[in-house]
């Protein structure tokens, strides 16, 4: 919300990879390609400089990089991974409870708790805080998701000592005071309420409710809803932190210039205060989609340039053996730039500017979700193409060139994204927060490495569209009628907070 | 403004201004040292060439830099250089269309592209063992692209920019501000005065001939600069290079047009309706060029006014007083001349004109009097951090190396760059924002919601160029 991590844009700013990753519906990717053609004739023939395409050597075999992992003094796990190549440490804090363990008619709450860690803690207030921070030059951040909270911190080595008394503070010693209680209080609820206007943020709202339902534990928005933000009041904020913030459900990962002997000590001294209480620790929440959701669902934006569509069904838990297996089915159907969906929507047909796919990584059973956003008039047409592409890879699987393709971008991603100390922390933090070991990337790989086209063509089933629900966030007067041409049937109009309307 | 290939990226520009001779700057003691190591070469036929090795991973990365972006588009064919910028993906005689993406996917490579309006890159990441191939497809499209252009191509591409404009601009919350704000800012016929991503009649104009001409004109070694770093022999890779490239002909590039300094003699304000509840205000100055003096002191400033909650523009609006739900303050680095921009959204039931007076308190203390020695130094810590933060992966090493070497002619600039930061004082940071942040000649863009009745002061709203 309030922007507390800085980039500044320190003479260029590059655009960075792990970003666009992140932005998944920006991130594209193909129809079966026809077999390459050779160089035409008069190219190859001619004294062409540039020549055929050159034949290349094996890839190199890579071994992500384990942290060490050990358990603090008081009782918090830590994963370390050493890297000296810069003068830099990067901490992620993780607890596996988010807003799935928001209590009923309490959507946010997590969300509001995690935010109020860094407004005042320990010996400063929330301005003396921030201040502090950037005195270092570092950055602080904090948030929950689904499965679980955390909280972060980048800073140059010569800083880790002091910032890390201040990060230690805020997981440790939050003030929770009830004056700047009321101003975060206010800014959630204004953002919550800006929300409507976004009509991605609105696809997801929607899909969540959607698939799950009003009462499970994933079926709101982490980030809360609008009926019920202005209900959580501070009492809640500081039970929810006492019952879920301890060091015995708590991983610190530590990624960067720094070593087990220079760290121990500073754990000891700066986190050793936090200790874990007597109570035993609340289970985390059970999660799975709803019996029987909705089929077709409208949420209207009049006059929109552009439908977000979304076709979503259930997916499997992260810790299923299935899912490995299943991520290489996701990027050859929507999770790269030559993926069948984006090569359908986009390079063939021209609707939209990316269209992908993906399985969510939930503790719980997660979703799978196929998007694009698509010219208006194409609405119905493109609905029906990307239907098309579910249903064909569930029945006829993948190709065999398909096949190599996803091993070769498995390989590469494993590299890239413990490439830096930041996606390292960060990666290692969901690991943690999902409840997953920290060597789950490498056997992960090593599995769908194994992989075989008659064992994924047999999970291939699982993006059928067959009984997913179809969300639409567009202009109704005309998006209905294209509905109804495509053979989809008469949409439910929902509200943007994920109700269907009266 | 950049506008990716297919990233949503709505980053600042901050690209090049060539310098002919850098001012002398005192050493500093500095125990972060920002150093990228590298080793250039000039082909015959002019193209750049900058190596990095690095083996601590088996990736390598590729970036290719053209001097060509929207401010070097013809009249009538806005957004040409961008469209031009997705053109070249779509294969040649020897790379058939789908394949560039094809054959590098298949190795478990990736790539992008950005237009901005001083410059157009290109960038692949892979496997080290890829590096053949990446080079191979980069000489083939940078040598043939443009023979081989076809209607068929440039349709498709058009189609998917058009969406790309309404997915990141018209479909989004406060998305036409970034269409609206060069043509108030930038009078015609200054080249910056039209959007990146151009206007959809303009899209639609564009010809085959059109894109042939471009490449011909742009798209010449000597107008470009190849990076390859990562996990690389350099004298093979040398030598593969001056193989693949050398070839090419070098062709003369239409000389610099020379573009008078744009002014503002007085406010120019407009009020535009977007589909939001809450309403906006931008403001913008003309400030100076990128790595011109004063540049990195405006940066500081940006970072003294929004960042953390004792900075002034967070610390009056949205800490002790409950007037904006937002605010921002950056100076936007470009080539021609840069603009400091201050946006602000408002909470519920607080008028444009009281967030407006808000601002321009806290705009005119800084004019008045120097920040503390506290203040830029805070902000100088958070710059040494993002310096450093930058230098982690292969790919940004990469994009530094070769932004540098455009910008000032030296791909090593990192550390001299920071140097701009670390040599800031308050009063030179003084002297910059009094010069800059005038209240009588600067644009005020207001940005009311559609289902609301004007504020008194607010003009009649004015349809973007463009925007449909």
């Amino acid at each position: 919300m309030r922007a507390r991590t800085m980039l500044p844009r320190a003479g260029m700013v590059a655009l960075s990879l792990a970003a666009l990753a992140a932005c998944e519906e920006s991130l594209p990717p193909p129809v079966v390609a026809p077999p390459p053609p050779p160089p035409t004739a008069s190219v190859a023939q001619a004294v062409d400089p540039v020549g055929a395409k050159p034949a290349l050597p094996a890839p190199q075999p890579f071994e992500p990089p384990a942290p060490v992992v050990f358990k603090a003094g008081n009782g918090m796990t830590v994963w370390l991974l050493e890297r000296h190549a810069l003068p830099m440490v990067s901490v992620t804090l993780s607890i596996p409870y988010g807003s799935a363990s928001d209590p009923r008619g309490k959507a946010g709450l997590a969300h509001i708790t995690a935010d109020m860690l860094d407004e005042g803690a320990g010996p400063r207030d929330a301005v003396q805080l921030s201040t502090s921070i950037n005195d270092l030059g570092a950055s602080l951040s904090t948030g929950a998701g689904l499965d679980g909270s955390s909280v972060s911190l980048v800073v140059l080595k010569k800083n880790f000592r002091p910032a890390l008394d201040i990060f230690s503070d805020v997981v440790a010693r939050p003030r929770f005071d009830a004056g700047e209680y009321k101003r975060v209080s206010a800014l959630w609820r204004n953002e919550l309420h800006k929300r409507a206007q976004d009509p991605g943020a609105v696809s997801r709202v929607v899909m969540g409710a959607a698939l799950y339902g009003p009462d499970s534990p994933y079926g709101h928005p982490s980030s809360g809803l609008v009926s019920t933000a202005g209900k959580i009041d501070l009492p809640a904020v500081k039970a929810f932190y006492a019952a879920h913030y301890r060091p015995d459900q708590a991983t610190l990962v530590v990624a960067g210039d720094v070593t087990r002997a220079e760290l121990t000590p500073m754990l000891a001294e700066a986190l050793g205060a936090w200790k874990t209480p007597a109570r035993a620790a609340e289970p985390t929440p059970e999660a799975r989609p709803q019996a029987a959701p909705p089929r077709l669902v409208l949420v209207d934006r009049p006059d929109a340039p552009q439908s977000v569509l979304a076709v979503v069904r259930n997916g499997v838990t992260a810790a299923d053996p299935r899912a490995p297996l299943l991520d290489l089915v996701n990027t050859a159907l929507g999770g790269s730039f030559t993926s069948r969906l984006n090569q359908d929507l986009r390079e063939e047909h021209g609707w939209s500017y990316g269209a992908g796919s993906r399985f969510a990584e939930t503790r719980g059973t997660g979703g799978f979700i196929a998007f694009a956003q698509v010219v208006t008039e194409a609405t119905g047409p493109a609905l029906q193409a990307m239907l098309g592409d579910l249903d064909k890879m569930a029945t006829a699987g993948i190709t065999l060139e398909e096949l190599d393709k996803v091993k070769a971008q498995d390989r590469a991603d494993l590299v890239q994204t413990y490439e830096t100390v930041g996606s390292t922390s960060r990666r290692l933090g969901t690991l943690a927060m999902l409840g997953l070991p920290p060597g789950f990337d490498a056997s992960a790989s090593r599995a769908r490495q194994r992989a075989g086209k008659g064992e994924l063509d047999a999970l291939a089933a699982a993006v059928s569209p067959k009984g997913a629900i179809i969300v639409v966030v567009g202009p109704a007067a005309t998006v209905t009628p294209q509905l109804a041409s495509a053979g989809l049937g008469k949409p439910e109009l929902w509200d943007p907070e994920g109700n269907p309307k009266k | 403004m950049r506008t990716g290939r297919f990233a949503a990226a709505i980053l600042a520009v901050s690209v090049s201004f060539t310098l002919p001779a850098l001012p002398a700057r005192p050493a500093l003691a500095a125990d972060v040292k920002v150093d990228i190591p590298f080793t250039k070469t000039t082909l015959p036929n002019g193209l750049t060439l900058i190596l990095h090795e690095d083996h601590t991973l088996p990736m390598v990365a590729v970036n290719s830099l053209v001097k060509v972006g929207s401010h070097f588009e013809e009249p009538g064919r806005t957004g040409f250089a961008h469209l031009f910028e997705h053109l070249m993906f779509m294969g040649t005689a020897r790379v058939p269309t789908k394949m560039f993406d094809g054959w590098m996917e298949a190795e478990g490579g990736s790539n992008n592209a950005w237009t901005s309006e001083d410059r157009t890159d290109y960038f692949d990441l892979g496997p080290a063992h890829a590096l053949p191939l990446l080079l191979w497809l980069e000489a083939d499209r940078f040598s043939s692209l443009g023979k081989e252009m076809t209607q068929a191509k440039l349709d498709a591409q058009r189609d998917v920019v058009r969406n790309e404009r309404r997915q990141t601009s018209e479909n989004r919350p406060y998305g036409k501000v970034e269409l609206r704000l060069p043509e108030l800012l930038y009078p015609a016929p200054h080249p910056y005065h039209h959007p990146v991503i151009g206007s959809h009649e303009d899209l639609q104009r564009a010809t085959v001939d059109d894109v042939k001409a471009f490449f011909a004109r742009w798209y010449v070694p000597n107008n470009a600069s190849l990076v390859v770093a990562g996990d690389l022999d350099p004298v093979k890779v040398k030598a593969e290079v001056e193989r693949l490239f050398g070839w090419i002909p070098r062709a003369e590039v239409p000389p610099a047009v020379a573009v008078a300094a744009p002014h503002l003699a007085g406010i120019v304000r407009e009020t535009m309706v977007d589909n939001v509840k809450l309403p906006k205000i931008i403001m913008a100055w003309h400030s100076p060029a990128h790595f011109a003096p004063g540049d990195a002191e405006l940066d500081l400033a940006g970072v003294i006014l929004q960042e953390g909650k004792a900075s002034r523009l967070y610390k009056a609006l949205v800490y002790d007083h409950p007037i904006a739900q937002e605010v921002h303050a950056e100076q936007r680095s470009q080539e021609l001349g840069s603009y400091f921009a201050i946006e602000a959204i408002a909470q519920p039931g607080v008028t444009l004109d009281k967030l407006e007076a808000a601002i321009d308190a806290e705009v005119q203390k800084l004019v008045a009097a120097p920040p503390s020695a506290e203040e830029v130094k805070r902000a100088q810590n958070q710059f040494e951090t993002a310096f450093v933060a930058r230098l982690q992966s292969v790919h940004e090493r990469a994009s530094l190396l070769n932004q540098y070497q455009q910008a000032v002619g030296d791909p090593g600039f990192a550390d001299k760059d920071l140097a701009r930061y670390r040599a800031a004082t308050p009063t030179a940071l003084h002297a910059i924002v009094k010069q800059t942040l005038l209240p009588g000649a600067r644009v005020i863009l207001r940005v009311t919601p559609k289902d609301a009745a004007p504020e008194p002061s607010a003009k009649a709203a004015k349809p973007g160029k463009g925007a449909k």
